[in-house]
């Protein structure tokens, strides 16, 4: 096939992916607003608490039975996937959240669409790139891409889809990446602006700040990094409950949207995506009081907790928002309550700054959190406050969670392997890979005056001992084994291998890791192992080859 | 280096047959056993530029507290110490990674389907995906446990049919099994295949390992499907003359598949060929 250049290529790629992430993400968007629209006249009755339970329960049977995926946002497998299979993604995972993520937030259930549109974003980028049969590097930037558009296009925030995907997904920021994502930010952010306008999704007026507002984002930024971290593992603690009720998984879904509709009749705030709720917020016209902002931001953690831990498909990104803007309402209303003579500024922008404080403290991701902001509400009026509160909030979560949200269960199986990380250049290699095949085999019952004949033909120290019959492994000798014997020439013929192998040796079988093995022979002080595979000696691995492969790996991967 | 055979065992009569064929082909061609016990009812396959998820049907998770004694059974009495795979990475909880270094895999007609619905003609769509992107060659196994006797391999002289002639030796050399080569004549004449494996230096390998070449000129290529040996191994290429070419005129393939009922050797594209 006729290329031009690489990076002429990924951009015009690039480009098509924004287009077509963006115009997913539009998709999503116009469907979750039908289907308000359509429900909006039966919210007011008392049999509406059982409407996001439908809605989880559908949700949930169209990803397990129709598409047979799990639920969950996504994100962390595309993470996955870019870390470790070179961002391949399957077709399905294109369409598939968009639809049971539109029956999830579109019943009630309190979740995101941003979530999923990264996931049919990025699916469709792989998708994409698999057709151009672009290699793993370039399939990974386009994955990227199709993130950035959709993030792009659904905020109407293209920096902040260029910076979520350099910070969160790829977790690397390289030239060869930043110029496809960011041509792919403009064209999924335009294709959103020539389909609905452009729009500033909380646009809000002027702020005035003072020094006395930016020392209270302060506690503003430790109060966003507690609610994150309450978030955070009350989605974790009710995945694992859900996980031990014994209801089929659609069941499961629907007790958990019962559970939000109910809470729903109460404190309407915590339905759906909730970006009524955030607009309101900003502008100020949040009438109820500390008490009820105060339960509303508990209720809204909880409610997230209960659609997305009970099997209800979503992202967190909304919610996050809106309880952000949640605690940014109920911490002004706190400092109201204990200073009420200092001037302070507008509740909607400690509502805004509350919103930075979480997203960056369940992403960890700080810059994310202020373009987001920046870019969504129109302004950089709030920029000094909004650094503050979105890097100390990032920070104090890391010191209480190392990981975030996404990247949690990664870590915890050992499965992120960022890139130019001694884990990912390891599990770019393999033992088979790195077989020294050049050892001369001997047999147990070989004479040592034979075997010196042997030792005088090869350059390693190390002799695989096999059996004759079977050719299985039996033992190794290394040379230092026949030192005590070598000048004693009597001994040469009264002296068998299989007085002198050792056959207790420690072995690597062909599939074992790397980085496993590595720390096996730092710990036993070794500087090769034999691979063993079917009873078979296959080759020696040494520490040396390793390290010398791992250096040229990690060359490939660190040049643009 | 140790040539593996990847299985997906499944807990029933009609898996039991499946393993016995599994053995058997590794017994003939010296390769060992991986086989693999299903937890879940779906795996992911990730290879070069393409990822597969196969969904198995309920029945691979068929009483599972037995399924690890019934394999480990078979695989003593065919002479192998049980080697059984457990995913070590994967994408979602209930989602593991199987690894796609291995030489063969074995696949019943279908893996997404009831046994009840599995029959001759039907070869399910993720098989097809499978072979469209593994570097191995996939065993369709017989429905029931059928050795073999003899090699037979289509050669029609396209790139995969090439590589196929090259497997059919290299498991001649291996079994010591006869080998033939059949050959449907599309209003080509020998030469023109003579011409190719001379090309592609396949010339001795055939004089040593080919049996009998039976190049049919007449009648039709379902018609003649009749002359395989109802006990022979069938290895042919797929998918080796293009989508378009394939939705068109149909592919071989299909026919085949369709027709006899014989253990079949399928070698996709991306296979690479060593003799």
């Amino acid at each position: 096939m006729f290329r031009p250049d690489d990076r002429l290529l990924l951009m015009f790629i690039g480009i098509i992916v924004g287009i077509c992430s963006g115009l997913a993400a539009l998709a999503l968007n116009k469907s979750l607003v039908a289907m308000l629209e359509w429900l909006h006249p039966y919210r007011h009755l008392w049999w509406a608490f059982v409407l996001p339970a439908a809605g989880a329960a559908l949700s949930s049977l169209f990803l397990n039975k129709i598409v047979k995926e799990g639920a969950g946002h996504g994100v962390p497998e595309v993470i996955y996937s870019v870390s470790r299979y070179g961002g391949l993604l399957r077709f399905r995972s294109s369409f598939s959240r968009l639809i049971s993520s539109c029956l999830t937030i579109g019943s009630g259930g309190s979740a995101g669409p941003e979530a999923p549109v990264v996931m049919s974003g990025a699916s469709i980028g792989s998708n994409i790139a698999k057709f151009f049969s672009l290699n793993d590097r370039q399939r990974i930037t386009i994955v990227g891409c199709g993130a950035a558009g959709a993030i792009s296009s659904i905020f109407n925030a293209p920096i902040a889809g260029l910076v979520f995907t350099m910070e969160v997904i790829l977790g690397e920021w390289t030239a060869l990446n930043i110029v496809p994502i960011a041509m792919a930010s403009v064209a999924g952010t335009e294709v959103s602006r020539i389909l609905q306008g452009n729009q500033i999704p909380f646009s809000h007026r002027q702020f005035s700040i003072d020094l006395v507002d930016i020392l209270a984002c302060f506690g503003l930024a430790v109060s966003t990094a507690l609610a994150s971290i309450l978030l955070t593992r009350l989605l974790r603690s009710m995945r694992k409950i859900s996980g031990k009720v014994p209801f089929p998984l659609w069941l499961r879904a629907a007790v958990g949207g019962c559970a939000v509709g109910g809470i729903g009749i109460f404190l309407p705030v915590v339905l759906g995506e909730g970006y009524h709720s955030i607009r309101t917020m900003i502008e100020g016209g949040f009438s109820q009081g500390l008490l009820i902002a105060a339960i509303g931001t508990l209720a809204k953690i909880l409610a997230t907790a209960l659609t997305l831990g009970w099997g209800g498909s979503g992202g967190i990104f909304a919610p996050s928002l809106v309880i952000g803007s949640l605690v940014g309402l109920t911490y002004h209303r706190f400092i109201v309550l204990l200073w009420p003579s200092v001037s302070w500024v507008n509740e909607g922008c400690f509502a805004l700054l509350g919103m930075a404080g979480i997203i960056s403290g369940m992403l960890q991701a700080p810059l994310t959190g202020i373009f987001l902001i920046v870019e969504i509400t129109g302004g950089y009026d709030v920029i000094l406050p909004l650094i503050i509160v979105s890097a100390t909030s990032s920070t104090l979560c890391h010191y209480i969670e190392p990981a975030s949200f996404y990247l949690k269960e990664l870590v915890d199986k050992g499965q992120l392997l960022r890139p130019g990380t001694d884990a990912r250049v390891l599990s770019d290699l393999s033992v088979l890979e790195l077989l020294e095949k050049d050892c001369i085999t001997v047999t147990p019952n070989m004479l040592l005056r034979e075997f010196i004949e042997v030792v005088k033909k090869s350059h390693r120290n190390y002799f695989p001992v096999e059996d004759e019959k079977t050719g299985d492994f039996l033992g190794m000798i290394h040379l230092d084994d026949i030192r005590p014997y070598l000048f004693n020439p009597v001994m040469y013929d009264a002296v068998f291998l299989e007085q002198i192998m050792n056959p207790r040796v420690q072995i690597v079988r062909p599939d074992d890791d790397l980085s496993e093995i590595l720390h096996r022979m730092n710990k036993n002080r070794l500087f090769s192992m034999p691979v063993i595979g079917n009873n078979k000696f296959l080759g020696m691995i040494s520490k040396a080859t390793l390290l010398d492969q791992y250096r040229k790996e990690l060359r490939v991967q660190t040049t643009n | 280096m140790e040539t593996q055979l990847f299985h997906i065992f499944r807990n029933t009569p009609l898996g039991r047959e499946t393993l016995l064929q599994s053995i058997y082909f590794c017994k003939k061609i010296g390769a060992s056993p991986a086989i693999y016990i299903p937890k879940f009812t779906k795996f992911l396959m990730y290879f070069e530029n393409d990822v597969v998820q196969v969904d198995l049907d309920e029945s691979y998770l068929t009483a599972p507290n037995t399924a690890s004694d019934h394999a480990t059974e078979l695989l003593l009495q065919g002479g192998f110490n049980p080697r059984f795979l457990e995913p070590k990475n994967y994408t979602a909880s209930t989602l593991p990674d199987i690894p796609t270094n291995f030489d063969f895999m074995c696949c019943p007609r279908s893996i997404s389907d009831l046994s009840s619905k599995i029959g001759l003609g039907y070869i399910g769509p993720r098989v097809r995906r499978i072979v469209t992107s593994a570097r191995f060659p996939v065993l369709i196994s017989s429905p029931v446990y059928k050795p073999w006797k003899s090699i037979t391999v289509f050669f029609g002289g396209s790139a995969n049919a090439v590589k196929a002639l090259r497997l059919g030796c290299r498991i001649s050399r291996v079994s010591g099994i006869p080998l033939d080569v059949f050959t449907h004549a599309e209003n080509r004449n020998k030469e023109v295949y003579e011409k190719i494996i001379q090309k592609e230096n396949l010339e001795e390998d055939m004089a040593l390992y080919a049996d009998k070449w039976h190049i049919f000129e007449k009648g039709t290529f379902e018609e003649n499907l009749y002359e395989v040996p109802h006990d022979s191994l069938v290895i042919l290429g797929a998918f080796g003359h293009g989508l378009i070419k394939d939705i068109v005129f149909g592919s071989k393939m299909e026919k085949i598949q369709s027709v006899i009922s014989n253990n079949l050797l399928i070698v996709g594209p991306k296979y690479t060929a060593t003799t």
